[in-house]
């Protein structure tokens, strides 16, 4: 799982509501598999992104070099647009947990897929 | 229409325009003549999806297309060193060169009249040219086929080394054991008509589009008689004869003019008879219908065919960094076409069946082998991911995706049409809390049309739909439904109505 993919994630405990984004990432197992540079696509992906939860997932996985806020002139400074898609993109999660941080509710994340499940009794409907 | 006239004009004078391309090569330098002919291919797309196929024709050929009036069919002109490039088409099914095309073909008024003219008309035909197509075009399958074989044995060997049998249960069981970086092609997942679409999806990769002048040196003068095999496609109210009697007689007459051998199964060269009304196209098959076509409609819908993913995305029309997801993904064909077509675009893949879910990853990994196989490289990674979740409570912050493409449950094989009635208006109501409002669209795939569109009809302040394309699915007539998502903010119901949700009863 990439932390692209991770900014997206939201969990759905009932009552969580959106309180349930973002959830908590804690990795055992992390590998960098590089990606094919798209100056491109970072500069239109960087308005997309919450920089909070992507900091904070940052922060958990104790990545270094990650840009706290895109920057002044960002869609032409390659080399921050290098780390972002860095961070973005190359980074994937293979074994690890998400915890929503409102229910505390632990999905477990294996082989680099995250089981977002819940049982019938944690759902909204 | 005026495209459609010029591909008309283009079409009918085949002979002239030969005549008129050699006269050029002679004036242009010392080029084989070969390399500078204009061929007509013919091609099969899904139906309901031409349009779809001839834009992209356009696009990656820069040729404009002419759509049949017998559906599924488009036709287009190509110079014969794009011949690789016409291999690399994702929204086609199979592939011809076309001998000759009659407009407004004049049948005689008795059987034996037509048949008769049919037997005359086999030595009358342009065979030439299409005949060198045809024998370039070998020389891609065999390196196709010969690759593929040895991916076919090496996987095999890994069953039998690691689990002594070949059933399909434990095919699944080794998967879990299995790494996922293990490159297992062939994935026989409870439908066989899988192992085709992968391998079709993966061996379409592996085409060398490139260098088949190696492959052309090798394959001179070829002394053995070639085997070939008569298929007549029939279709019109108004024809005195069968297909059958058609092929037959169609038939004998080719064979007493080339002296090649008939053979049903066993063949090299496929001559194709396609009548609809008073169009007949003569062909030379340049794809292996067997492969493509005919498992797939005996085995029914269940794995999507590449060529349909495809055309699906397509309609979507993604633009660069779109969040496209599959939220019932099953094996990952849509997805896996999309990070492979638009690579520019974010794809995530997502089931509640464990089993889906891995083999998609799987299928991932394999790709990423093939494509590492392929360049000689280190293979980069592909921009898709995959995650066990439920359709009905998407674990994705609200208005975060911009396109949803899926093939929905029918209800035949998979689930019930009884249980997509709760099912199908759960699922609509989650993809419009999950999909951006005003820019946001969904390309949905179901044959259970029926229970589509009453769910539908309680969210026009959601969904508007914008598009229908009727397809046929092994013989089930689906519908492809193009939604926009409304410019209306989800709003969150303010009553828990404590209904389980319907896709937790398995």
């Amino acid at each position: 799982m990439r932390l692209l993919t991770h900014n997206l994630l939201s969990s759905h405990v009932r009552g969580v509501g959106p309180r349930g984004f973002p959830p908590r990432l804690q990795a055992t197992e992390v590998r960098i598999n590089p990606v094919e540079f798209n100056p491109g696509f970072i500069v239109r992906m960087i308005p997309k992104v919450e920089w909070a939860a992507l900091l904070e997932a940052a922060g958990n996985l104790h990545l270094i070099e990650v840009p706290k806020e895109p920057i002044q002139g960002y869609e032409h400074n390659e080399e921050f647009l290098r780390k972002m898609h860095h961070v973005l993109l190359e980074v994937e999660v293979l074994e690890g947990t998400l915890q929503c941080p409102e229910s505390g509710r632990v999905f477990p994340l294996s082989r680099g897929i995250p089981n977002m499940q819940l049982r019938d009794e944690e759902t909204e409907t | 229409m005026s495209d459609v006239q010029e591909a008309t004009n283009q079409l009918l004078d085949v002979n002239l325009r030969e005549n008129q391309m050699s006269v050029q090569v002679t004036e242009s330098g010392p080029r084989s003549e070969s390399e500078h002919l204009q061929v007509t291919i013919g091609a099969t797309v899904p139906t309901g999806f031409e349009q779809t196929a001839a834009d992209e024709v356009r696009e990656k050929l820069g040729s404009s297309c002419k759509i049949s009036k017998d559906r599924g069919k488009i036709y287009f002109d190509i110079s014969v060193d794009s011949l690789a490039q016409v291999h690399c088409l994702r929204s086609v099914d199979n592939l011809f060169v076309v001998v000759q095309e009659f407009k407004d073909y004049q049948f005689k008024e008795t059987k034996e009249e037509v048949l008769k003219d049919f037997e005359e008309l086999a030595g009358k035909l342009p065979w030439s040219d299409p005949l060198k197509i045809w024998k370039i075009n070998t020389c891609f399958k065999k390196k196709k086929t010969k690759r593929r074989k040895i991916n076919l044995n090496s996987s095999k060997q890994k069953i039998d080394n690691g689990r002594g049998d070949t059933t399909v249960e434990k095919d699944v069981k080794k998967e879990f054991t299995n790494s996922v970086s293990d490159s297992q092609i062939l994935d026989c997942y409870e439908n066989p008509t899988i192992k085709e679409e992968v391998s079709t999806l993966i061996g379409d990769d592996l085409t060398s589009c490139k260098d088949e002048t190696e492959e052309n040196s090798k394959e001179e003068g070829d002394p053995e008689v070639l085997k070939f095999r008569v298929t007549c496609n029939r279709a019109g109210e108004k024809h005195c004869f069968s297909s059958n009697e058609a092929a037959r007689d169609f038939g004998g007459a080719v064979q007493d003019y080339f002296k090649w051998k008939a053979d049903m199964t066993n063949f090299d060269v496929e001559v194709l008879l396609n009548i609809h009304d008073n169009e007949i196209v003569v062909g030379i098959a340049l794809t292996e219908e067997s492969l493509h076509r005919r498992n797939i409609t005996h085995f029914g819908p269940t794995t999507l065919r590449s060529t349909l993913a495809y055309g699906m995305l397509r309609l979507c029309a993604p633009q660069p960094t779109d969040i496209i997801v599959d939220p019932m993904c099953g094996t990952g064909a849509i997805p896996i076409e999309g990070a492979t077509e638009w690579s520019n675009c974010y794809h995530i893949a997502g089931d509640n069946n464990p089993l889906a879910v891995n083999r998609a990853a799987n299928n991932i990994s394999s790709l990423l082998t093939k494509i590492q196989v392929k360049e000689g490289k280190l293979s980069l990674g592909l921009p898709i991911d995959t995650i066990q979740w439920d359709i009905c409570n998407l674990p994705l912050r609200t208005g975060s995706i911009d396109i949803i493409v899926t093939d929905m449950p029918f209800g035949k094989r998979m689930g019930s049409k009884k249980r997509n009635w709760n099912l199908y208006p759960a699922c609509l109501r989650e993809m419009s809390r999950v999909c951006r409002p005003g820019t946001g669209r969904a390309v949905l795939l179901t044959q259970d049309k029926k229970c589509f569109a009453k769910a539908l009809s309680g969210m026009g302040h959601l969904w508007r739909k914008v598009h229908t394309v009727w397809v046929n699915i092994g013989g089930l007539h689906a519908a492809v439904y193009l939604l926009k998502r409304t410019p209306q903010s989800f709003v969150h119901p303010s009553e828990q109505d404590g209904e389980r949700c319907p896709c937790t009863q398995r």
